[in-house]
């Protein structure tokens, strides 16, 4: 141990550089592994831990009646139930509603509760994470305060039921099952007075709130489905509004499961070349050090010592940067976790980690260990004799690329290929980071044009159907609403497009948000149903392609429905919208109808462009009166919802590039001092001959251009043709089997001859050290 | 009256280290002609190679001058230095410095290429050098650790001559050698210097000395004495005794 310590210090303080570049990958790669580690391992828990402290409910039902009868046969169906643990059943008020929230508005089915009995609920309690002064007025879920719009002392203006109430904002709250408007529902919680005023406007219909714990949480939407089909089968005309632990906990998460998705391949891809990086060090360290090598064997050194000490060198200066690089992921991650909070909604405090640690302490180590033994197993094999009269020529004297006497190229491009050809290793490791970056480089192009720039597609992919506006009318006044749609100049077009529960399957079956419309084809967004058609007739159901594939549904098969009645239908397509994380269905209104009746259905509506919605729906809510329940403004509620992950977007964007830039940088740095060193003499002489320092400098950049333009060629084409699938799987979780953003190819061969050119200067600026090359000292004997 | 190829004038040169100041060329007024073979001598410490180095424009001067022609050299920076290097000096070295990863022709061409882009010619004039210092064609393609000791000097020769330089400076060029080789190469540069080539030799052989026509001896970083010896004649006895006598003289 002691000698392989003396070679590995030796080995240290000659190659300082080269360590330290190493360091800084490795240091990277430890940072992003131990943060991915974390936000997968943890951060998702922190939603279980969360649910457990307020002893959440695992299934939330939410009734628009409320009555000792209808409170008294929840209660017996739970209390026979073996499943249910704990259940408790409140008085609330329940209506869609909307206030300012992130530049846009939220839009959402509005919980509201009495802040007391909130807090001191049995069951799916709520707490309250900050407080102002204000004696009278709202709380409202803690993720809407995160823009900094709405603070304590300020005001809202909460829309309910189309009536604009205004409160002061008393605080924040922390709710597992209804903190954000993913949840399906938002809890606000008005103090005693502002409860009261309310309950008695009778803008929000008197509700009755039922929290239920189970047995088996992962049993959660069988449960809904369940518990909803027999209030409904006794109940049919009551309203529900519904979610469960299974769709809360997934949708809560969403930016959690694309940052980590993201970071998980940025460490891979950053550990993989480091690994790269330190294996053709170990190749380059045992062919400039063939003499060293041979006298350590021949003064009594074995193989198994040699490699000890550069397994020694190696895993003991990754162990320490891995140990570095968890203490910076720890630095970073109250940055993203601000980031996450943003869209889950979740308080999640930062504590060490001890699994995360272990784990990139063992995944660095293990994996720097298997690089640094398969590349110097060589050692092994040298006999000290051969190595000491440098018989071990690493030289190929087969071929001699691009012969001088018979290139076209002119002489500083052809040796410059000669530089290329001849050092394979060096090709290698430039061409897995080139591919890393392009796919950093496609990602990152892909955002800006799908998301950053114009998040149109993203909309269409994540929300489904946009519109401007969204009217929705009770069906009595729907032939007069009609009729003022057509009259009115302002609508270009008005299409039914209605949201409603259904249960598929036999038994308890799963329930699915049905969307009903008239005439799909009328809908703005026609790449929902991306394989198959939308339903036509009456007996057709086109469903999310993610629930097809758990069920093992194809398209042709027949599916039974369940609503008031229950019909069977023939499914013609397959759609991904992420609304209800693919748990959907399409129907047509004729089809629904075959299983339950629209007591109030929405429109989507768009306007003439310059139409002020607000006036729009100000004057559409004067002729129709009480026919319409609720008037959307569709624009600024996906602005609001949507900014989030827009900001989240651009700031990951940002970190990648710059993560990708500084990984170039680092490699290349490692490469051209490994190849000045190595070609130290030659420099020498050719400086001897006349060659300029410039000369040199551009050739040494220029060798490695071929490998670099050919590999972002080959990556950029091939991630512009894998990055929509990857991207699928990446937002699989919610819904998404498809991805269909556009490549926007200018964009990214534009960045292809920036990323080429940005290593070109980059590998110039660092080849500058042939400056300090003198020939004279070459003569010398230096 | 001979013409004036390089003249050197309070020529000096100190290394620093260890703080102490060492000076190795102290104030030497020189002048180098056309078509001359000069030969540096003097023992070991003395100077020679840094005298060779400053001239070549490897090296810059601490103090003095160095003139090429009506060219100041030693007020050139290091890129400036390199494309006088290129255009009018040729080198042979004692460690022979060919490029381990390229071919014989390669070794050559990557200095001819950089002043001459007609690479027919080039080639063309490359294979007449190569012929005329017996290398056959089937080395030319071979790789510098392929060749003997004296094969890769020649080789090194050639690399010298390919852009047909004002003039051929020469560091020990048979110090690494044995004694037949040594001569062989000894021969080469001879019969160049014969059809017009000035060279400028360093050694403390006497007997590669004797090729010289002017022999400058070197002691404590001054030049301490020069003899002119003629035009070499193989086997001239007066002049191997002259050269004795000369360098006996200096304390040789």
């Amino acid at each position: 141990m002691g000698k392989c310590f003396l070679i590995a210090r030796a080995n240290l303080r000659r190659g300082k550089g080269q360590t330290a570049a190493i360091v800084a990958l490795i240091l990277m790669g430890a940072a992003m592994l131990n943060l991915w580690l974390m936000l997968s391992m943890d951060y998702k828990r922190n939603f279980d831990r969360c649910h457990q402290e307020l002893n959440a409910g695992h299934v939330t039902l939410v009734l628009n009646g409320r009555s000792e009868e209808l409170s008294g046969f929840i209660d017996d169906i739970l209390k026979t139930d073996e499943q249910v643990t704990d259940y408790s059943i409140e008085d609330a008020l329940c209506m869609v509603g909307s206030f300012a929230y992130n530049q846009g508005e939220v839009n959402t089915e509005l919980l509201i509760l009495e802040k007391e009995a909130a807090l001191n609920r049995s069951v799916e309690r709520m707490e309250i994470l900050e407080e102002g002064d204000v004696a009278s007025g709202v709380y409202l879920p803690m993720l809407y305060g995160t823009d900094g719009n709405l603070a304590p002392g300020r005001q809202v203006m909460v829309t309910i039921g189309g009536h604009e109430m205004r409160y002061d904002i008393c605080g924040f709250l922390n709710s597992a099952m209804a903190g954000s408007h993913n949840c399906v529902m938002s809890a606000i919680l008005l103090t005693v007075d502002c409860y009261r005023e309310l309950e008695e406007s009778g803008y929000a219909p008197a509700s009755t709130l039922v929290s239920v714990r189970i047995r088996d949480k992962d049993e959660s939407e069988a449960f809904e489905a369940e518990l909803k089909n027999r209030v409904s089968s006794r109940y049919p005309d009551i309203r529900t509004v519904s979610n469960s632990y299974i769709l809360v906990t997934t949708s809560r998460y969403i930016s959690q499961m694309i940052c980590s998705g993201i970071v998980s391949a940025m460490a891979f891809f950053v550990t993989l070349i480091a690994l790269v990086v330190i294996a053709s060090n170990v190749t380059h360290y045992i062919q400039e050090n063939m003499e060293s090598l041979g006298a350590l064997k021949a003064v009594g050194y074995t193989g198994g010592q040699i490699v000890g000490a550069l397994l020694l060198q190696f895993v003991g200066v990754a162990l320490l940067t891995a140990l570095a690089g968890t203490g910076i992921s720890y630095m970073l991650f109250p940055g993203v976790n601000r980031m996450m909070i943003a869209q889950t909604g979740i308080p999640y405090k930062v504590h060490f980690l001890p699994g995360p640690f272990v784990l990139t302490l063992c995944a660095v180590g293990g994996t720097v260990a298997l690089a640094v033994w398969l590349s110097s197993r060589r050692i092994y094999r040298i006999e000290p004799i051969t190595a000491l009269r440098q018989g071990i020529r690493t030289h190929s004297f087969k071929r001699n690329p691009v012969p001088l006497d018979t290139a076209r190229a002119p002489l500083h491009l052809a040796l410059a290929m000669k530089t290329t050809l001849s050092g394979m290793k060096q090709n290698i490791t430039v061409c897995v980071t080139m591919l890393a970056i392009c796919l950093v480089v496609v990602f990152a192009g892909l955002m800006v044009e799908n998301v950053i720039v114009d998040m149109e597609p993203f909309i269409q992919l994540i929300v489904g159907e946009t519109a401007d506006s969204c009217i929705n009318v009770n069906v009595g006044s729907e032939e007069e609403f009609r009729r003022l749609m057509e009259e009115n100049a302002c609508v270009e077009k008005a299409y039914m497009y209605n949201s409603v529960n259904v249960t598929c399957g036999e038994g308890e079956g799963v329930i699915l948000l049905a969307t009903v419309s008239e005439d799909f084809s009328e809908v703005n967004n026609q790449n929902v149903c991306f394989e198959g058609r939308f339903p036509r007739y009456e007996n057709e159901v086109a469903v999310g392609a993610k629930f097809a594939r758990e069920q093992g549904l194809k398209i042709g098969d027949e599916v039974r429905m369940t609503a008031s009645g229950e019909a069977v239908y023939l499914i013609c397509g397959f759609t991904q919208i992420s609304n209800n994380l693919g748990k959907d269905c399409l129907l047509t209104r004729e089809g629904y109808e075959r299983i339950g009746t629209l007591e109030n259905v929405s429109y989507y509506i768009n306007v003439a462009e310059g139409t002020d919605i607000e006036a729009f729906h100000r004057e559409t809510a004067e002729k129709i009166g009480s026919g319409a329940n609720a008037y959307i403004n569709v624009n600024s509620v996906v602005e609001g919802s949507a900014s989030v992950y827009v900001s989240l977007m651009a700031i990951i964007v940002a970190a990648v590039l710059l993560l990708g830039a500084a990984i170039t940088v680092f490699v290349l740095y490692l490469l051209v001092r490994t190849l000045l060193d190595a070609r130290k003499r030659d420099y020498g002489i050719m400086k001897a001959l006349g060659y300029t320092t410039g000369q040199l400098v551009l050739q040494t950049a220029a060798g490695f251009m071929p490998t670099v333009i050919l590999s972002v060629a080959a990556g950029l084409c091939l991630c512009s043709w894998i990055i929509n699938p990857l991207t699928a799987v990446f937002l699989s979780g919610i819904g998404i089997v498809k991805c269909t953003f556009t490549v926007p190819a200018g964009l990214i061969a534009a960045s292809g001859v920036g990323l080429a050119a940005f290593t070109f200067g980059t590998a110039c600026l660092l080849s500058l050290r042939i400056r300090k090359i003198v020939p004279v000292n070459l003569l010398a004997g230096e | 009256m001979r013409e004036v190829l390089l003249k050197t004038e309070g020529l000096s040169k100190s290394f620093s280290g260890r703080g102490t100041l060492q000076h190795v060329l102290k104030n030497i007024d020189l002048e180098l002609y056309r078509g001359d073979f000069t030969v540096i001598m003097g023992a070991s410490g003395a100077g020679k190679s840094t005298l060779l180095y400053a001239l070549s424009g490897m090296d810059t001067p601490s103090l003095g001058r160095i003139t090429f022609g009506d060219r100041v050299i030693s007020e050139l920076d290091s890129d400036a230095l390199a494309v006088f290097r290129r255009r009018a000096c040729g080198f042979v070295f004692q460690q022979v410095y060919l490029i381990e990863g390229m071919s014989v022709m390669d070794n050559i061409l990557a200095a001819g290429l950089l002043v001459n882009r007609d690479r027919k010619a080039l080639v063309r004039r490359a294979g007449e050098l190569l012929r005329a210092v017996d290398i056959p064609e089937e080395a030319w393609k071979k790789f510098p650790s392929q060749l003997s000791g004296g094969e890769a000097q020649r080789v090194g020769i050639v690399r010298g001559l390919i852009n047909s330089p004002q003039i051929l400076f020469a560091d020990e060029p048979t110090g690494a050698l044995n004694s037949q080789t040594g001569l062989d190469v000894l021969d080469t540069i001879t019969s160049f210097n014969r059809q017009g080539q000035s060279v400028v030799m360093v050694t403390h052989d006497m007997r590669s000395a004797r090729r010289g026509n002017r022999i400058l001896y070197l002691k404590d970083g001054a030049v301490l004495g020069e003899c002119d010896l003629g035009k070499y004649v193989p086997g001239d006895r007066e002049r191997h005794e002259k050269l004795s006598a000369f360098l006996k003289e200096m304390g040789w």
